[in-house]
């Protein structure tokens, strides 16, 4: 779930090397636009009349706001809903609430920890190194899906990020070459030959999955070099260090969902359901 | 003749002197960037108290974000059935709920960097595309824009392929099925109070 990142970033509009921009400061006096509506209970005053809202929207950059009275006939085209089978909601649920109360009293302690003792570079590098371990899963399932350009690109990012990017640790292939990792796994293979993700499932410690996506996990596993550098029970430990590592480089996703969303565990359904099929897609 | 050509020449005019009355930025991408910009200003613009901050972020956003688009967008068929007073109530809280979960976060910018990739038009509609840098990973993030009058307002945001819009519609369609369309904007409520206290403190 490290893409929730960007729901902390989407609203961030962060723009590197701009300078102050003076005109900010004319807007803190502006009248606070929300004050229509910020009692729940008002009923909205009126707004313009909706002849007029032509002229209401923008002449020059102070312009009163107007989200208009009428409703676009536009957005009822974009209307279809997605729709996750959920056949075993309440086990989901509660498996949902076990891996919250493990992440809280367990993963997180521990990847704070991690975080205060490793600086940030560190730890980026080791997420590196282990996404270069899985450099195979990528490049089998591109190709077992016909991309043969993106395997490529794999193998090139492969030699490059070992050898250059000393093991993996840094990624040239990307800052100095353009050439950027390519997410593809035997999940997304297995949909892009038309097989459908199946039930949703949460699955212990690994989070929202589905039946399809699952098995597409364990194949994955076999194809990760990880399994083969680490042995036996080394290589839970490896594993399980690959996720506090990651988990150490995440900023308070779950956290933001929890608290922001009406039902987390919906939610988090939704979002990772339409997440895999746009991957699948592409 | 004479009454013609004094037609013509306001028509002339008042087409030259057009573009003054609309004077709205005329691309998407255009858009996206300015509310960008001068949120990142107020961002990073010192001495400025919470609260002041705060409202000047939200002026920014409403500019840009066409709550009650997303709204009609998020209940979908709930939406047709809904009475004009829901429909209003409802877009309040939604905006209330959008703003309370994200100022709190935009204000822990740090110094991320934005490309701004693409702009596709068709008409009346516009997707414009940015790529967030962050140190760990490039975040695609996309806004949905329609024209109104000259002025492009954002109606749905997606990240790496998920649509805000769609989240909501989701989880909100299944409240909405469970415990009806008050049961959903009572749950609103409760969410916005406890996002509200938990700033406050």
């Amino acid at each position: 779930m490290k893409k929730y990142i960007v729901l902390i970033l989407a609203l961030a509009f962060p723009v590197s090397g701009m300078c102050e921009n003076e005109i900010t400061l004319a807007y803190a006096g502006d009248t606070n636009m929300v004050s229509d509506y910020s009692n729940s209970d008002a009923t909205t005053p009126s707004r313009t009349g909706n002849s007029t809202h032509l002229l209401v929207a923008q002449v020059g950059s102070e312009a009163a706001t107007s989200d208009g009275d009428e409703d676009l006939p536009f957005l009822d085209d974009d209307d279809e809903t997605l729709e996750v089978w959920d056949p075993i909601e309440p086990f989901n649920r509660g498996m949902f609430w076990f891996n919250d109360k493990l992440y809280f009293y367990l993963l997180k302690p521990i990847a704070r920890g991690y975080r205060w003792i490793a600086p940030e570079p560190f730890r980026v590098a080791i997420g590196n190194v282990f996404s270069n371990l899985a450099t195979p899963v990528r490049v089998i399932n591109a190709g077992l899906q016909g991309k043969f350009g993106d395997a490529g690109n794999e193998l090139v990012r492969f030699g490059t990020n070992s050898t250059l990017g000393i093991l993996g640790m840094f990624d040239p292939s990307k800052e100095h070459f353009g050439i950027a990792k390519t997410d593809e796994d035997t999940g997304q293979t297995l949909g892009h030959y038309g097989v459908g993700p199946g039930p949703y499932l949460v699955l212990p410690f690994i989070g929202p999955s589905s039946a399809r996506d699952g098995l597409g996990l364990f194949a994955d596993s076999y194809m990760d070099l990880t399994y083969y550098i680490w042995e036996n029970s080394d290589y839970w430990y490896a594993v399980a260090y690959r996720a506090i590592n990651k988990l150490s480089l995440d900023k308070d996703t779950y956290e933001g969902i929890k608290k922001d969303a009406l039902d987390p565990y919906l939610f988090v359904r939704d979002a990772w359901t339409q997440y895999r099929q746009n991957l699948v897609k592409n | 003749m004479l009454k013609r050509y004094f037609m013509l020449l306001t028509v002339g005019l008042s087409l030259a002197f057009a573009p003054v009355v609309y004077s709205a930025e005329s691309s998407a991408m255009d858009a996206v960037r300015t509310t960008v910009e001068a949120i990142i200003g107020i961002l990073k613009t010192d001495g400025m108290d919470k609260e002041a901050r705060r409202s000047a972020m939200e002026t920014e956003i409403d500019k840009r974000f066409d709550f009650r688009a997303m709204s009609q967008s998020t209940l979908a068929t709930n939406w047709r059935s809904a009475t004009d007073a829901e429909k209003k109530e409802f877009t309040g809280l939604f905006k209330q709920l959008i703003q309370n979960s994200y100022i709190g976060k935009l204000e822990a910018y740090t110094n991320e960097t934005v490309a701004y990739p693409a702009e596709k038009v068709k008409g009346k509609k516009a997707v414009v595309e940015t790529m967030i840098k962050t140190a760990s990973a490039d975040i695609p993030v996309n806004y949905k824009l329609y024209n109104k009058d000259g002025d492009w307002r954002v109606y749905d945001v997606i990240i790496e392929g998920v649509s805000l819009i769609s989240n909501y519609r989701s989880s909100y369609q299944t409240i909405v099925k469970d415990e009806g369309f008050d049961g959903l904007m009572a749950k609103m409520k409760e969410k916005i109070k406890e996002l509200k206290t938990a700033d406050a403190s």
